[in-house]
């Protein structure tokens, strides 16, 4: 048996399948991808290479770039409103002494429900006859808002139950960062005079930097790839207003059969994503210095 | 060493395994897509070669078919009846066969399940399936359906069919797909409501636009419609274009000789854009569903609805619409003034059948004959029109038609008797990358981001195109 463990060979044997299913699974479809992004193909006929056309195209497409507009909303609003209401409830919660555990997991609930089933429980919300929202406006006489059928509202509508969704579960991560710190430093602020503000944003907040970067970036990440929310409820419309990269690489792809532009999308959102990410980490996340209490 | 080899090989083979246990299915599929005079096929001569073979002492192996429908819901509840009944006759005739119904929604369906799976080579064996270029036309030519003639010309079926209602789902003379029925596009409206305001019925475009214009000025929806999925708004767009074009115009859009940007076709859109303005149709239209446009009609919330025929089943008594049953009437769109062509044109279709898949083992095909046999029957066909007023796609007798009683059937039948010509719809007509454009361009005509020859312009270019891409 000691010998069997030195054998590099055993290890190989233990590897192997994941990278065979790996490559299957990831690298394969990659590679193709990257060939199917050079051609017509309908996904069905023969296909022919044409070039650089299918990316030519997408950067002349108006819509295509209509969506990564709103792929930049998603971002946008995740890191300048949903981070900093993230921070807020957490630190509120962390300063809660009874019940914190209801609330840690009354946050979080919506994190663990499927899309499918939040972008239909919000769609009847959204209602306009019947809906939650339109049953409050009726009380005070106003008129119903289209929420989900107006192109003026509709990314918004998205917006939030988009950040509804995936709050609870950043504000887990917070706070464990923040319970994690040592009382004894809060305990001596407080003894120096400092307000419960103070502390907040002096102390807490910047000893959980690490973490909130972290929760940025995923962030980032996720509004890069969100399709299955904007799919469930709106389907990118009305008229294109909520499509998203993504979505608008799965109509392109299998309502119009352009499977060959269709991978050339998703080429391209690889890309930008990437881009992305790597901004942020060379631009912010490097710069941090590990935290010592 | 010997032991670390043995264990090595252990490995080795439990990766295999694994692997093997991932290609399973191409196995199969590949065994079973051979060819019937393959020597594998022809070996194990099957006893379910013909639907009147009786269960003979031969153990019968039990097998499974997949088969994809688009009748759910309530509003579709008389249609599933009819498929449960062929189902249940076919699965007793062929021993061994069990049918598992798949329900998918029929714009899900069409547009993103199919194509996807088609794409991917496993679509259901039995699956429902649209006519044309965009449809059952392009995945024949992929090889991906089954060539029906051979069961046709055994059932002596082919005859049977209404004139050129097969050729939408035909490529060089061989039949793939098999129409269910037919229908016609045209206005339900609300009687009730129309007597209470004192409106003519719209049999006039003056009528017509009195109406709306008195509805809407009353508060209530002129035009019930939900165009989250444009295809519903494409109803009304492919008559206007029958009317302002001419009946004509449809078929020629793949051959070049008419245009999306011609000034008829643009007027057509203008009308929709003249008529969004005016505000006669569902406000947030575009966040609402096809089922949420009868569920608006049905309510009252509209005087009218521009729908397929085959809502009229929704109005019986004991069905989803029951609210205002017996308060519905159907009429076709009235001619248009400056229009071009026949103005007592209707749109008919027979776009809607089913098809089946081309990757069959001889069990397979007995099901698929069986099927149809059952399926495409006079008596299926009439059961359709009377229970659920789905025009037939085959010949019947006149005796069978006159036992029609429900009213808004027989003004659909009138409707079509008093037309002087009919046109199909352009989506059974044009490439799917066109329609796709034309549901995509409709919409931002309805939100007011594209004018109506912008729209037309868009269209055209994707038209283009494509027809510059089949005739390579």
């Amino acid at each position: 048996m000691k010998t069997t463990l030195k054998n590099p060979y055993v290890y190989l044997g233990f590897v192997l399948p994941t990278i065979a299913l790996y490559f299957l699974f990831f690298i394969y479809p990659m590679l193709t991808s990257a060939v199917y992004g050079f051609t017509d193909w309908n996904g069905l006929d023969r296909r022919n290479f044409i070039g650089f056309d299918n990316f030519a195209n997408a950067f002349g497409d108006a819509d295509f770039q209509h969506s990564m507009y709103n792929n930049l909303y998603f971002i946008v609003f995740s890191v300048f409103v949903q981070i900093p209401l993230i921070v807020v409830f957490s630190l509120l919660i962390s300063g809660v002494k009874r019940l914190q555990g209801f609330y840690k997991t009354t946050v979080f609930l919506p994190s663990i429900l499927s899309t499918s089933v939040i972008g239909i429980l919000w769609g009847y919300i959204y209602n306009p006859d019947v809906g939650l929202i339109a049953s409050i406006l009726k009380i005070f006489g106003a008129e119903p808002i289209y929420w989900l059928g107006e192109s003026k509202w509709a990314m918004f509508a998205i917006l939030i139950t988009n950040a509804w969704q995936w709050m609870g579960f950043y504000i887990v991560l917070i706070l464990a960062a923040i319970l994690a710190i040592p009382k004894e430093i809060d305990e001596a602020a407080r003894i120096d005079g400092a307000s419960g503000a103070q502390r907040a944003w002096y102390l807490t907040v910047p000893l959980i930097r690490p973490v909130i970067n972290v929760v940025v970036m995923l962030s980032i990440a996720g509004a890069l790839r969100v399709v299955d929310i904007v799919l469930v409820m709106t389907d990118g419309g009305p008229a294109g207003a909520t499509d998203v990269m993504a979505s608008y690489m799965v109509s392109k792809a299998i309502k119009f059969g352009d499977y060959g532009y269709g991978t050339a999308l998703s080429i391209i959102i690889f890309a930008f994503a990437l881009l992305l990410t790597a901004l942020y980490q060379f631009a912010f996340a490097r710069r941090q210095e590990r935290v010592e209490y | 060493m010997k032991r670390n080899l043995v264990l090595v090989f252990t490995l080795l083979m439990s990766l295999s395994l694994v692997l093997a246990a991932c290609g399973s299915k191409n196995n199969d599929s590949a065994g079973s897509s051979s060819p019937p005079g393959s020597p594998s096929a022809s070996a194990s001569e099957s006893p379910n070669a013909s639907p009147s073979a009786s269960p003979s002492e031969t153990k019968v192996e039990p097998f499974t078919m997949s088969l994809r429908h688009i009748q759910i819901g309530d509003p579709q509840k008389f249609r599933k009846a009819i498929l449960d009944e062929v189902v249940k006759r076919t699965q007793e005739e062929v021993p061994g066969l069990t049918i598992e119904l798949d329900g998918v929604e029929d714009s899900v369906n069409r547009f993103t399940k199919l194509p996807a799976e088609m794409a991917a080579g496993n679509p259901p064996k039995i699956f429902d399936v649209f006519g044309g270029a965009a449809d059952t036309q392009k995945y024949a030519k992929a090889g991906r359906m089954l060539d029906l003639t051979p069961i046709l010309d055994e059932l002596g079926l082919r005859d049977k069919f209404l004139s050129g209602v097969l050729d939408p789902f035909s490529v060089d003379g061989k039949v793939y797909g098999l129409p269910i029925g037919g229908n016609t596009e045209g206005i339900f409206y609300n009687t009730e409501i129309f007597q209470q305001n004192g409106l003519n019925p719209p049999t006039t475009w003056e009528d017509l636009i009195k109406a709306a214009d008195t509805l809407k000025a009353k508060g209530i929806t002129p035009f019930a419609t939900g165009n989250k999925a444009a295809w519903v708004g494409n109803m009304l767009v492919n008559t206007l274009i029958g009317r302002m074009a001419g009946e004509g115009t449809n078929p020629g859009f793949i051959t070049g000789a008419s245009k999306w940007n011609s000034p008829d076709v643009v007027a057509a859109y203008q009308i929709i854009a003249d008529w969004e303005s005016k505000g006669y149709f569902t406000k947030g239209e575009l966040g609402k569903e096809y089922g949420d446009m009868l569920n608006d009609f049905v309510a009252g919330k509209a005087g009218m609805m521009f729908d397929g025929s085959w809502r009229s089943s929704a109005f019986k008594d004991d069905a989803v619409g029951k609210a205002i049953a017996g308060k519905v009437a159907f009429v076709a769109l009235p001619p248009v003034p400056n229009g071009k062509g026949n103005q007592t044109s209707v749109n008919a279709n027979y776009g809607e059948g089913y098809g089946f898949s081309s990757d069959l083992n001889d069990n397979e095909k007995a099901a698929v004959k069986a099927f149809i046999k059952n399926m495409y029957s006079d008596e299926m066909q009439l059961r359709g029109l009377l229970e659920d007023g789905v025009l037939p796609s085959m010949k019947l007798g006149d005796d069978s038609v006159a036992k029609v009683t429900d009213p808004l059937v027989k003004q659909v039948l009138d409707v079509l008797k008093n037309a002087g010509a009919s046109f199909p719809h352009f989506d059974s007509i044009v490439q799917s990358k066109v329609n796709a454009e034309t549901e995509a361009q409709l919409q931002k005509l309805i939100a007011g981001k594209a004018k109506s020859d912008a729209v037309g312009a868009a269209i055209q270019k994707v038209q283009d195109a494509e027809n510059a891409a089949s005739a390579k």
